[in-house]
């Protein structure tokens, strides 16, 4: 965990988690062998997250998820997993891990700054927790997590430099 | 007489003075004046020249929508057309008038006024058209030197930032409206967003003493009491000195807000922030507009809106004069005519349009009681002065002139509501018979219009119109006692213009201030036909100035509709447009981010390149590493000729971390790459590769990549760097909407692998130093095969491919390792001669080997045909992307342009890219016939191994050519290269190299 940035109503940690896309149909037996791997349940609705404190699991799109372990996790254990899905001729699931950037930001004032790299609604009535988005942040495709009082914002790895430079100058400003 | 200040109930005190310059001298005002203020403290009435004509102007209004008082401000980067009724004073602003030279008293420009009765309306359209070339080379260099109003800022500056907001209500000004409909928001479920331009709120209940109490607290306790209870509020956000400048569809708000007001800029932060606001509902309170009289010599200084003459005393605490003259044809002025009473000064005359019975008891009693000479049933003909007012002639209905002396004039032609905004949103408005304006009718969009912005004219009516408006939200009813001494409901006849009884040339009744447009003009223009409201403002640039006509624009419309003998509404309205009032174009671009301005993608390996001398090119957003310095004094020619030549004898690795990765799998996987793809994937064997081509539905080549086949469910293939985000989108595109039937799914993966190309003939050697425990020989990894193998805690997939024509491999491995991999070939590879190379090498060694880089030798027109990829159509298979195109008379026919290589026969001559093949030896020096055209250069480089420039050209035909000499022309000689035209591959052509 590296601290980013921490001032008052804002602090930014970037994190080490391991991710994995997973792409298949929920009315066959993907639904299974994810709750038989992690002990969840594939949320149904789109952009819903459905988190314990190790993992989190949010629909991206109909026929798409998204798994973050939460917590320090050795890839290999990330590679299992996918491999074991990956056994189903009929699921695709690839390893995120490393490839994307993952940033916890929380904070009163979180929305506040990060509306000045981006348009989305963050507020609560608009964007409940236990939610997931697909946007630009700072000219970015990103995906924004809410979980309880924080956000998990990703993107990818590539970005790194640039968006973690965005975020401290909008911060500066 | 002179100005003096209000020392009992202003908003501007005197605690603080402030030193100015305008003009180069040195004056005082106070903490909260703008310059206007200021300058009228300081008994300066004359504040710059108009527009074409050069007259003198002063101070019309009190703040937007000021059309004369202009000027430019030195300390702030020369800043323009700055409105001196809007921007505050800070010790040390430097201010100076514009329009005029050498001074604002002796302006040369004003011989225009004397020849004004040549520039009338059209004049430009008119004049300016001959004799032939007069225009470009004398007529539009005058115009443009003598044009415009100030001068450009002396450089540019990062102005201003930008922010989002997303709100359920947007309160567009925080006057008695805007206050009270924000008082009902307060602590409800609702987020506000409450704007002010001012910075303070209150808006004319800071300007006017119209409302003398509101709760039973003074206004300005009111003001103080409510404002703290909107600060509390934690669901509504006050910006002051932020002006909402443009209303968009679906309720979305650009509003300005200036951080610098009342001081100088700070040279740090940027002094603007726009506010792009996204709402549910808009509440426009943004009040009303007054608008002016067309007289003769309407634009004398010291002619000024009585509206803002009351402004200037209780806003900002000067009066601008103790004996002023008022001039009205409604019931407005009463306020003014009270105010000056209350403070003891007494106006010189007042003159009424009205006739006696439609005046109210309260006014006549004022002018009686304090013996100022009233003229009803009259109006002001004209105003004479030198410079400046000094005489009015008043007219009285038996159309005698009485003359009499006075400094200032304050006219009142009524109230427009400032349907701006509203308009904007696409609102419709309508003509108000009654108080003769225009005001909403019909919202667009989410907009409710209340207040004076409403045409609600009536204070007891403003509680009642705010509760049934804003019922929908359903809040608590608003329960609020408003005192005032003001006459209940606005009263007013009509009148746009006064007949002038002097005809002099130089006698001016205007219309548009600004633009110097006057009454004369519109007549003219409806004389010669340009009857339509919109022709004719273009016509006669009425309403064309940066104030957008605020207070005039319903005059012209007036005298218009007397002039085509119609109803107002039936002359229409011209259409307002954003801004509201005038923005800087960097207050819209933003602050400079530089390096921000585009979002840089770095692969994981970049740390190592920047230490190592690269010098990165573009790639989309990608930084590539293009080549590497070997010492400072390298060139990129150098550098890449050395990079080359040292991979062709040893070995070299590139990033290409950047080309596109997706991973298809499911159990159709074998039939969506088929289809995707031009060649035959069926009976290839698992755990091999094969190059592939992508076409568009046209045929035509759309982008290339390495299909690796993990089995008949499961691939990865590999785009191009620029094509990757494309190619994923149309595969998707095409699952989801051709083939919904297949099962197949998508993953983009470029960013899980950083990858590396392991090329020359010493590349077999490091890989086995690195991957020690694998097989690397011909026999059990031949060429287009590919393996998994663990690597630390991941694992790492190996491709024997090549892009260079040398025995090669290609590395995918996570980025968490990307680093540590790297480094680790060239802690075994350095002795082996293993160099780092950039893209250009890359272009130049598969440009040896006549492989094709989509894009440079493509263009979007070229089939797997043209470039003799017929070996890579599937041409057993049922069907693929652009399959039907391929057959098509125009993509088989003979003589299209095909890849070919060139080769110069002076083997010294060097061929550039882009240049035309010809059959000419020299292009004459003057072209008098088109010179056939064979084709053009697609890629060309000097080969180090050669020693002699390859190059590869699409020209027609170019199949049947091979052997044949023709000429390529050159940038700099009219002398062409004379060439011969070869097979497009000028190393290895047996692959040895590839295979070894």
């Amino acid at each position: 965990m590296r601290e980013i940035f921490s001032i008052s109503g804002i602090d930014i940690f970037q994190r080490d988690f391991n991710q994995i896309m997973i792409r298949g149909n929920e009315h066959d037996q993907l639904n299974q062998i994810v709750n038989k791997e992690i002990s969840l349940n594939l949320p149904n609705k789109n952009l819903q997250v459905i988190n314990n404190d190790n993992i989190l699991i949010a629909k991206h799109s109909f026929d798409q998820w998204n798994l973050i372990y939460l917590k320090d996790q050795y890839h290999k254990d990330a590679l299992n997993l996918v491999s074991n899905l990956n056994s189903n001729d009929q699921i695709l699931a690839s390893d995120y891990s490393h490839g994307q950037v993952y940033f916890d930001i929380s904070g009163e004032k979180k929305n506040y700054y990060l509306n000045k790299l981006t348009h989305f609604d963050l507020r609560l009535k608009k964007f409940p927790v236990n939610t997931m988005a697909q946007t630009l942040i700072a000219r970015i495709d990103c995906s924004i997590y809410h979980l309880k009082e924080r956000y998990i914002v990703t993107c990818n790895k590539s970005f790194e430099d640039y968006f973690i430079q965005r975020l401290t100058d909008s911060i500066n400003l | 007489m002179t100005a003096s200040n209000n020392n009992k109930n202003s908003c501007v005190t005197d605690s603080n003075k402030v030193s100015f310059t305008f003009d180069g001298k040195k004056y005082f005002g106070f903490d909260g004046d703008t310059i206007a203020s200021a300058l009228l403290r300081n008994n300066i009435k004359i504040i710059g020249r108009s527009f074409k004509y050069h007259r003198p102007r002063g101070i019309y209004t009190c703040g937007i929508e000021e059309p004369n008082a202009l000027v430019q401000v030195l300390s702030e980067s020369n800043e323009p057309n700055t409105r001196a009724t809007v921007k505050k004073i800070y010790s040390g602003i430097n201010v100076l008038s514009q329009n005029r030279w050498p001074s604002l008293k002796n302006d040369f420009g004003y011989v225009n006024n004397l020849l004004s009765p040549l520039f009338s309306a059209g004049f430009y359209y008119k004049t300016f058209m001959g004799p032939k070339g007069f225009w470009k080379n004398i007529y539009e260099p005058l115009i443009r030197r003598t044009a415009g109003l100030g001068k450009p800022p002396k450089e540019f500056r990062s102005k201003s930032i930008h922010n989002h907001h997303n709100v359920d209500i947007v309160i567009v000004g925080a006057g008695l409206a805007g206050l009270l409909a924000a008082s009902k928001f307060i602590d409800s479920e609702y987020d506000v967003i409450l704007l002010e331009q001012d910075n303070m709120l209150g808006g004319s209940l800071n300007s006017s003493q119209k409302i003398k109490t509101i709760e039973n607290l003074e206004t300005r306790e009111w003001l103080k009491k409510i404002e703290n209870l909107i600060k509390k509020s934690k669901n509504i956000k006050i910006f002051k000195n932020t002006l909402a400048t443009s209303y968009n569809q679906t309720n979305h708000i650009i509003a300005l807000e200036d951080n610098s007001v009342g001081k100088p800029l700070a040279s740090h932060k940027p002094e603007l922030i726009l506010h792009k606001i996204r709402t549910k509902h808009t509440i426009l309170s943004n009040g009303h507009i007054e608008r002016l009289i067309s007289f003769r010599n309407n634009d004398l200084p010291g002619v000024m809106l009585a509206g803002s003459f009351e402004k200037y005393i209780f806003r900002y605490g000067v009066i601008p004069e103790t004996e002023p003259i008022i001039f009205t044809n409604n019931s407005s002025t009463f306020s003014l005519l009270k105010s000056l009473i209350d403070l003891g000064c007494k106006p010189k005359a007042y003159i009424d349009v009205r006739d006696e019975s439609l005046i109210d008891k309260k006014t006549k009693n004022i002018l009686e009681t304090n013996k100022i000479p009233f003229y009803f049933s009259s109006e002001v003909e004209g105003c004479d002065g030198s410079q400046m007012l000094e005489t009015i002639s008043i007219r009285n209905k038996e159309m005698q002139i009485k003359k009499i002396k006075g400094s200032m004039l304050c006219i009142s032609g009524g109230i427009n509501p400032d349907v701006h905004l509203f308009t904007q949103s696409k609102g419709l408005i309508k003509w108000d018979e009654k108080y003769l304006t225009f005001r909403p009718e019909t919202a667009f969009q989410n907009t409710i219009t209340i207040g004076s912005a409403n045409g609600n004219f009536n204070f007891n009516k403003i509680i009642e119109e705010i509760n049934e408006k804003l019922s929908l939200f359903k809040l608590k009813e608003l329960k609020i006692d408003l005192e005032s001494d003001c006459p209940e409901d606005l009263n007013i006849v009509e009148l746009w213009e006064t007949i002038s009884e002097k005809k002099s040339f130089w006698s001016k009744s205007f219309i548009d201030i600004q633009n110097d447009v006057t009454t004369k003009d519109l007549r003219q223009a409806v004389t010669e036909g340009f009857d339509r409201i919109e022709h004719l403002k273009r016509f006669t640039t009425n309403s064309m100035g940066t104030d957008q006509g605020k207070i005039s624009s319903i005059n012209s419309l007036g005298i218009v509709s007397k002039i085509l003998k119609k109803n107002i509404s039936e002359v229409g309205t011209t259409i307002y447009r954003p801004p509201y009032a005038p923005l800087s174009f960097s207050a819209i671009a933003g602050r400079s981010t530089y390096e921000f301005y585009d979002p840089t993608r770095k692969t994981s390996i970049h740390s190592w390149h920047v230490k190592n001398r690269a010098i990165f090119e573009d790639v989309g957003q990608w930084k590539r590493p293009w080549y590497f310095k070997k010492n400072n004094k390298e060139n990129m020619y150098e550098a890449v000729q050395r990079e080359s030549k040292e991979l062709r004898n040893a070995a070299g690795i590139l990033d290409g971390s950047t080309l596109g990765k997706i991973e298809i799998k499911g159990k159709d996987a074998l039939e969506f790459v088929n289809l995707i793809y031009t060649n035959a994937f069926t009976k290839m064997k698992p755990m091999t590769a094969r190059y592939a081509l992508m076409l568009g539905e046209d045929g035509m080549i759309k982008d290339d990549g390495i299909v690796c086949k993990i089995n008949d469910q499961h691939f990865i293939v590999t785009t191009t760097t620029g094509g990757a985000a494309k190619v994923l989108s149309d595969m998707e595109e095409y699952a989801q909407t051709e083939w919904p039937h297949l099962n197949v799914y998508l993953n983009s993966i470029t960013e899980q692998f950083s990858t590396f190309n392991i090329s020359g003939p010493k590349s077999r050697a490091i890989m086995r130093k690195v991957f020690s425990n694998i097989d690397f020989s011909n026999e059990k990894f031949p060429f287009m095969s590919f393996k998994k193998v663990n690597y630390l805690d991941t694992q790492v997939r190996i491709l024997r491919a090549s892009f260079t024509g040398e025995l090669g491999y290609e590395v995918y491995i996570s980025p968490k390792y990307g680093l540590e991999l790297w480094e680790k070939f060239f802690r075994y590879g350095e002795n082996l001669g293993l160099i780092p190379y950039g893209t250009e090498t890359m272009h130049l060694l598969r440009a040896e080997k006549g492989y094709i880089v989509v894009g440079q030798d493509t263009d979007g027109t070229v089939t797997p045909l043209d470039l003799n990829l017929n070996w890579m159509i599937g041409k057993n298979k049922k069907d693929f992307i652009g399959k039907r195109s391929l057959s098509r008379s125009d993509t088989s026919r003979k003589g299209r342009k095909q890849l070919v290589g060139i080769l110069a026969v002076d083997k010294s001559k060097i061929i550039e890219e882009g240049q035309h093949v010809v059959e000419k030896s020299s292009i004459p020096a003057k072209i008098k016939f088109p010179i056939k055209y064979l084709g053009h250069i697609t890629s060309s480089y000097h080969s180090p191994t050669l020693n002699y420039y390859v190059a590869m050209a699409m020209i027609e035909g170019g199949n049947e050519l091979i052997g044949k000499k023709f000429y390529v022309t050159q940038n700099k000689s009219l002398e062409n290269i004379n060439v011969e035209i070869v097979k497009p591959i000028f190393l290895d052509p047996e692959n040895k190299r590839l295979l070894s």
